[in-house]
């Protein structure tokens, strides 16, 4: 029992990680109607920001708690730089082509940045842990817990609330739903549905980042990284069902648990465990388990 | 207010409107009538800028709106009501209504003032304003669809077949909404579609024939269009 516990803290650290980029994968999906390959990059590059940024807060001798606000301004950063520049580009060039195309582009996008993330940072791992060293650990009941995954796991069941509000309470999201629901009729009642394009594919690429930039701490940054993110990402997102919110929260979890479990009991399916669970979902349920074919909305 | 000069507009590789004329004058209401598929929904969903002119003018105003998005057209107060209703399933009534406002970013107030002279407009409205948008019957959703026009036309307003899909009772509760809402805004515009005209008789001004693609006669639907009062 008492390896259960803290395995399960782990296993929900990570899914708050996956969670991140998910939701992202799936607010694009839903608003500007594209699969995006090189969702898992914004992933990447977030964290290799933020260990930049982090380092360089460390080296100059300021205080190391400040490495909290770099992982947000790498998050922010990446999605400033990055979300208007790729969907007024690459994406937007794909807005009513096949699905296939849609793919084609940006999984091309996507090897694009891989390479230029080797260019830029080569292929030895980087780290800087100072935001988990920070918070340290505490024990319950003789458990000994990184701090630092439970705040991933609140922050990420606050994001998830926090997009609830912004979609239902804001301007900003009222008109995302409209979109979301009749793209048209929308633009006929004045949205100018491409402005919320940007800024929900934006939105997306921040919590892309923010992922990326929050799991530097945790471990090493290297090429692949950005892979296992977009897989694991969609995988998340499929079993939520596409466009789904809580879904992804949900689905999340049941992945993070499903490699604890797998750890637990037969460690060698841990790596496979999450899409195991994919295809066991998708085959009961084809639009995953908060989503419907007709389904248009959040 | 509203010009289309030998507008042409292509779907599928196929002309499906041929050198179209067409001219709204203010305070009108005018009749587009026509056969399935001879063009009356591309015609309306051009002037909205929902699909491409391939050639021609269109001017509002003697602006150029060809050269507009078409989410600018709301602010230019000329307002649509598609052929389906196609409201927010997940909004309130009301929620559709101010939908517009919010858009356009109008201040609370003006919202506010805009909402009420749907509602005095409309006074089977404020009973739904709760209401989901997804649960209302057919009927109750083009009276929502029509105030969601109004909302936004302030000064020119699309209707496309607002008698389609209702029941003979409804058509004809509708109409004598129409008939109001034409007598307590005589300066707006209206342009509406119908394969069955009938229940427009009395309120139209201007009647358009549109077939495969092409206006082919116009005849004043009553010699005293002009000076007509109820
Ligand atoms: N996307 C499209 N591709 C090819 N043809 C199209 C497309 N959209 C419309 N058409 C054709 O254009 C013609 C005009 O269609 P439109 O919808 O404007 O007719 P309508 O007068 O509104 O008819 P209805 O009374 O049935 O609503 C039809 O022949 C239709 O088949
Ligand atoms: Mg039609």
């Amino acid at each position: 029992m008492s390896i259960v516990l803290p395995l399960l803290v782990d296993g929900l650290a990570e899914a708050a990680l996956i969670f991140f980029v998910a939701v992202g994968l799936t607010l694009v999906f839903s608003v500007l109607r594209i699969l995006n390959v090189a969702h898992g990059s914004f992933y990447s590059i977030g964290a290799y920001v933020a260990v930049l940024l982090g380092t360089w807060v460390i080296g100059r001798g300021y205080a190391p708690a400040l490495t909290f606000l770099s992982m947000l301004l790498a998050a922010a950063l990446v999605a400033v730089v990055l979300g208007p520049a790729i969907e007024r580009s690459f994406v937007r060039w794909t807005y009513g082509r096949p699905e296939a195309v849609q793919i084609l582009v940006t999984f091309a996008l996507f090897l694009i940045f891989e390479d230029l993330q080797k260019l830029a940072f080569g292929v030895q791992p980087y780290s800087q842990d100072a935001p988990m060293q920070l918070l340290g650990v505490s024990s319950i009941a003789g458990v000994v817990y990184l701090n630092y995954s439970i705040a991933l796991i609140v922050l990420a069941v606050a994001v998830a609330a926090g997009l609830r509000l912004l979609l239902a309470r804001t301007r900003f999201g009222k008109l995302v739903t409209a979109v979301v629901a009749d793209r048209e009729v929308a633009q006929t009642l004045g949205i100018n549905t491409e402005r919320v394009f940007v800024s929900a594919f934006t939105l997306g690429v921040f919590l892309a980042a923010l992922g990326g930039a929050l799991a530097s701490a945790t471990s090493g940054v290297a090429p692949g990284l950005g892979a296992e993110a977009i897989v694991l990402g969609f995988a998340v997102a499929a079993i939520g069902g596409l466009g789904q919110i809580e879904g992804a929260l949900l689905a999340a979890v049941i992945v993070g648990i499903s490699r604890v479990v797998a750890i637990y009991f037969m460690p060698e399916l841990q790596p496979v465990a999450p899409y195991l669970v994919m295809l066991t979902v998708l085959l009961v349920r084809p639009f995953g388990l908060f989503g419907s074919p007709a389904m248009r909305r959040l | 207010m509203l010009e289309m000069r030998s507008v042409r507009v292509v779907r599928g590789g196929f002309a499906v409107l041929r050198d179209i004329d067409l001219s709204l004058e203010s305070g009108r209401t005018t009749l587009l009538v026509g056969r399935n598929g001879a063009g009356k929904t591309t015609t309306l969903r051009a002037i909205m800028g929902l699909l491409p002119i391939e050639a021609g003018e269109l001017a509002y105003d003697g602006a150029d709106l060809r050269r507009m998005r078409a989410h600018a057209r709301a602010a230019l107060g000329i307002g649509y009501a598609p052929e389906d209703r196609r409201l927010i399933p997940e909004f309130t009534v009301e929620d559709n209504l101010l939908l517009p406002s919010l858009a356009l970013r109008l201040s609370a107030k003006q919202a506010r003032e805009r909402l009420r002279m749907i509602y005095d407009l409309l006074p089977e409205l404020p009973a739904l304003r709760a209401r989901l948008g997804g649960h209302l019957s057919g009927g109750q959703g083009k009276i929502v669809a029509l105030g969601r026009a109004l909302m936004v036309g302030t000064r020119l307003v699309l209707l496309d077949e607002p008698f389609q899909g209702l029941a003979p009772a409804l058509a004809h509760s509708y109409a004598e909404t129409l008939a109001r809402v034409r007598a307590e805004r005589r300066d707006l515009t209206l342009l509406v579609t119908e394969s069955g005209p009938q229940l427009l008789e009395a309120l139209v001004d201007v009647k358009l024939q549109i077939e495969r693609g092409r206006i082919d006669s116009l005849a004043p639907a009553r010699s005293d269009a002009a000076e007509s009062a109820p």
